[in-house]
């Protein structure tokens, strides 16, 4: 081998080294829109060392910001439900304190806000005591009359300390002494350093809240806040139009787990399919998604199963259900819910050595496939549609992805 | 009513005082004041309409004539008695005026100390206090003379003057000193954001900025100039001056009271010498206060530019973020159900993580030889490959938990095995086509499938080396294992090399394959 052989190779591999690294760092950020220096060590770095090219890869392809600080990278993700697969999978992204907690309810919500609203104003320390008395006063601001928040109940302080802990989580809190388990039992307190920089990263949005909050009136629906908080600049040229469509497709195939063109305004579909190919492969390799073009839609899908918050298939006896009642609709097209349910009850009784003890109990069924339609629907893959008479369960055409194969197949490939 | 006596009854009981607690007290303040200028104007007795126009000029919020009239009979009023009360008797011009009550009148003794009292008050509470340049260089000219003084030549210095100066000196000093602590400290309420009158604020910034530089700067050059000057005294010029000092106080003294007043003036002098020199000079165990200062002055204004960016930020409606945090929570509240306030979470602060399905390796393999265009419904494409141990039990493994865990373990451990299986093949290989010296292709005779492979790329390497002319050739492997040399032998045979999947026929060669490290064959590569 001659040295200048070995030095396109040593270039080779280093550009290879380079655009492995991108790819990590972009996956990164799509799961953890925030990453911090302490937090994410080696993640973090590498989104540093690629921040350039990462600014400009999401200012082109999908117009998010990516903002650079020493001590955090933050990627201001978003997108606008539109369509009711898309709005459907959104009103089933929750927020939750931690992996596996409930998701959040209306109070925990509000104490999220209301909590940050006040960490805007605090010193840079706070115990969780003076926050939570600071809290129960602007908590009586007008507007807030649906929430009770008085600190009077152990509910209402762990419904703090889940919006506590979510703010830990993002790092906007860092404990320095305590803790709020013994908070929420009434019985300690807990002490708290606030991160100006990443409170400041919270909200994502292309206009502030406060501003647009005016001309939406007093109890606004949420589709029009949702674009009364991201409404794009007017496009003066057909350049513009076409780049805040691609930023829009993009955004959707990024962020959601399947696309259909039914689903899409009339102008994103035509820019779609008529860009469909180039677009998800450029998506494709910045972010190691695989594309999956159909007829119907667009699924951008993950090799290593790993760019998701929910995974399917999945172990665990939820999992499983929602496996096999995913398999049957697939199978059999639109059915009932009461006929899902009767099905539940079987094949928790088939089962039985696998799945938890409680789902033979009567009336378990219930929960199994309210979990397993949630998961569903959440993936876009179902569609409930309640009727007068029977809640009806459609399979969505992506479904079919989980359709049984041909058994001699399944027995061929594995061992 | 018309109690023209002064009111005795009122000392003692601060009655004065008592309108600041009644609830038209900013009004009663206000007729105070106009009073206190009239006075200040040499004015003696004041009628009703003299202090509505005051007050109309005065930069208040507009009020009534009867309410000033007012005003002042209820500040006149025996309890109060701030104000004296006289009947007007002079001539009127109009019938109206006639039949109005009409009033003279004065400021009482009580009243106006306790106007004095507080405005001082005020006066005192809204200072902002002033660094004072001009004091600085005050110091330095005292200083230069009261040194000169001390060390002129030819006999005494004149004593008057010597107190003189330092008395000077001494006032200065403490006006600075004292006007620096009210300045760090209204510095200190600027910058508290909380109460800030932002416009107020804004306004002044520009100014102040330039004042603390200007100050800054100052008490750099004067401040060591004084220090310097400070130095030149003697320990014993010091105790001279003092001794002087207190000798010309102590001559005012009583009789017999002379020599007390004299020891303690002189302690005193040199207190506040001490005083002095420890402002401007650091010592090794205590920074000046003069140094502070100037810390805290520069420290004062990245504070300030701070405040001046939260403040524009704030009224460029830009971020007040509280606001919208307090706006979020308000639709958080209102919004009627859960999947909407889910979608606002989602919206509003972009911290959902991504969700997409998964693909096996299988799958998309499927796809590859199924050709499947952009047409393909998904109904018509192949599924997904699950498991058949997830399908039937809900996880990968048969048992337990640690699935996922023990599943990746487990691959990276069948790849880990695979790699060392294949450098060990690798190994093998190159071992059974080592030569141990020049040989002959057609010596080769059969070679299995691996070492074949192994031995075409070589000979393939320096096959091209050789080139159609060439007589010899060596090349190494990339890894710098293996050495070959190819020599073309003239004249020679097809030299025929066998092997499982066929037979490799050409010109004879000569070839010596060596391990380019001694035993870096035995491991894997």
């Amino acid at each position: 081998m001659s040295v200048l052989d070995l030095g396109s190779r040593i270039t080779d591999t280093l550009a290879e080294h380079d655009v492995d690294g991108r790819v990590r760092a972009l996956r990164a950020l799509l799961l953890r829109p925030v990453l911090r220096a302490q937090a994410d060590g080696e993640l973090f770095r590498l989104a540093r060392r690629h921040a350039d090219w990462l600014r400009e890869w999401c200012q082109r392809e999908t117009g998010w910001r990516l903002v650079v600080e020493p001590q955090t990278v933050r990627l201001f993700m978003s997108a606008i439900a539109d369509g009711p697969t898309s709005v459907a999978i959104a009103e089933r992204q929750p927020a939750r304190a931690r992996k596996g907690d409930p998701p959040f309810t209306r109070r925990r919500y509000v104490l999220l806000c209301l909590t940050l609203a006040v960490l805007e104003r605090s010193d840079p320390q706070i115990a969780l005591g003076r926050l939570a008395e600071e809290l129960v006063l602007v908590a009586t601001l007008p507007g807030l009359e649906s929430v009770e928040f008085t600190l009077g109940n152990r509910e209402e302080r762990s419904d703090l300390v889940a919006a506590i802990r979510l703010l830990l989580d993002h790092g906007v809190l860092a404990r320095v002494a305590g803790d709020e388990e013994s908070y929420a039992a009434g019985s300690g307190d807990a002490l708290y350093d606030v991160d100006r920089r990443v409170l400041a990263a919270m909200l994502s949005t292309a206009h502030s809240p406060g501003l647009v909050a005016a001309a939406l009136g007093p109890a606004p629906r949420i589709d029009k806040i949702e674009a009364a908080l991201h409404a794009p600049p007017t496009a003066y040229t057909e350049d513009e139009t076409n780049r805040q469509l691609r930023h829009a497709v993009s955004r959707r195939l990024l962020l959601e787990p399947v696309v259909y063109y039914d689903d899409l305004p009339a102008d994103e579909r035509a820019y779609l399919v008529s860009q469909r190919v180039g677009l998800t492969r450029r998506l494709g390799e910045a972010t190691g998604l695989v594309p999956e073009l159909r007829a119907e839609g667009i699924a951008l899908v993950d090799p290593d199963d790993q760019l998701t918050d929910r995974r399917m298939p999945e172990q665990g006896t939820d999992g499983h259900a929602t496996l096999l009642l995913a398999e049957h609709l697939a199978a059999n097209g639109a059915v009932e819910l009461t006929a899902l349910r009767r099905l539940a009850k079987r094949l928790a009784k088939d089962h039985a050595a696998y799945w938890r003890r409680s789902t033979r109990e009567p009336g378990a069924e219930n929960a199994i496939v309210a979990d397993a339609l949630d998961r569903l629907v959440g993936l876009g893959l179902v569609r409930v549609d309640r009727g007068d008479a029977e809640t009806v369960v459609h399979p969505l055409p992506a479904l079919a992805r989980f359709a049984v194969t041909r058994p001699t197949v399944h027995e061929g490939r594995r061992r | 009513m018309i109690d023209s006596a002064p009111d005795e009854g009122g000392a003692g009981t601060y009655g004065p005082f008592a309108y600041l607690a009644a609830p038209n007290a900013a009004l009663y303040r206000r007729v105070m004041r106009g009073l206190m200028r009239e006075k200040e104007r040499f004015t003696v007795h004041v009628r009703a309409e003299q202090v509505y126009a005051a007050l109309l000029r005065d930069g208040g919020d507009p009020v009534t004539e009867e309410a000033v009239a007012e005003a002042l009979e209820r500040l006149a009023q025996p309890s109060w008695g701030n104000v004296l009360a006289f009947p007007d008797s002079s001539r009127v011009t109009a019938v109206e005026d006639f039949y109005r009550r009409r009033m003279l009148y004065q400021m009482s003794r009580p009243g106006e100390a306790a106007e004095r009292a507080l405005a001082a008050y005020d006066a005192a509470l809204g200072s902002r206090g002033a660094l004072q340049s001009v004091a600085l260089e005050d110091i330095v000219a005292l200083l230069t003379r009261l040194r000169d003084l001390t060390v002129a030549p030819g006999g005494e210095p004149d004593l008057a003057v010597v107190h003189q100066t330092l008395r000077s000196l001494r006032e200065r000093f403490s006006e600075l000193a004292e006007n620096a602590v009210a300045f760090m400290g209204s510095i200190q309420r600027t910058l508290d954001l909380h109460d800030a009158d932002v416009e107020a604020f804004l306004a002044y910034k520009e100014q102040l900025i330039d004042y603390l530089e200007r100050f800054i700067n100052d008490l750099l050059v004067r401040g060591a100039a004084i220090a310097d000057l400070l130095a030149a005294v003697t320990p014993t010029t010091v105790e001279r001056l003092a001794t002087i000092a207190a000798e010309r106080e102590a001559r005012d003294a009583a009789p017999g009271e002379a020599a007390l007043v004299r020891t303690e003036a002189r302690e005193t002098w040199l207190r506040q010498w001490s005083g002095l020199s420890e402002w401007f000079v650091s010592t090794p165990g205590r920074e000046s206060e003069a140094k502070l200062l100037r810390a805290r002055a520069r420290a004062a204004i990245p504070a300030l530019l701070a405040v001046v960016r939260s403040l524009h930020e704030r009224s460029g409606g830009r971020t007040d973020r509280t606001q919208d945090f307090i706006t979020l929570a308000r639709w958080f509240a209102t919004l009627p159900d859960d999947g909407d306030r889910h979608r606002l979470w989602r919206t509003a602060f972009g911290l959902t993580p991504v969700r997409h399905l998964s693909v096996t390796a299988e799958t998309r393999a499927r796809w590859e030889e199924g050709v499947l265009g952009n047409a393909t419904a998904w109904a018509d494409a192949p599924a997904v490959q699950i498991s058949p141990q997830l399908r039937r039990t809900g996880s990968y493994e048969r048992r337990g938990k640690p699935a996922r865990v023990a599943d990746r373990s487990k691959a990276r451990a069948l790849l880990a095995e695979r790699a060392r299986r294949e450098a060990e093949q690798t190994a093998a290989a190159r071992r059974r086509i080592l030569t141990g010296g020049p040989k002959p292709l057609s010596a080769f005779g059969v070679l299995d499938p691996e070492a074949f492979r192994l031995f075409l790329a070589l000979l393939g390497d320096a096959l091209a080396a050789l080139g159609p002319t060439g007589d010899t050739a060596a090349v190494h492997t990339s890894d710098g294992a293996l050495t070959v040399t190819l020599t073309r032998t003239p004249g020679a045979r097809l030299a025929v090399i066998s092997t499982p999947d066929g037979e490799l026929v050409g010109p004879d060669h000569l070839v010596e394959i060596g391990s380019a490290a001694d035993g870096a064959m035995d491991g894997a590569p």
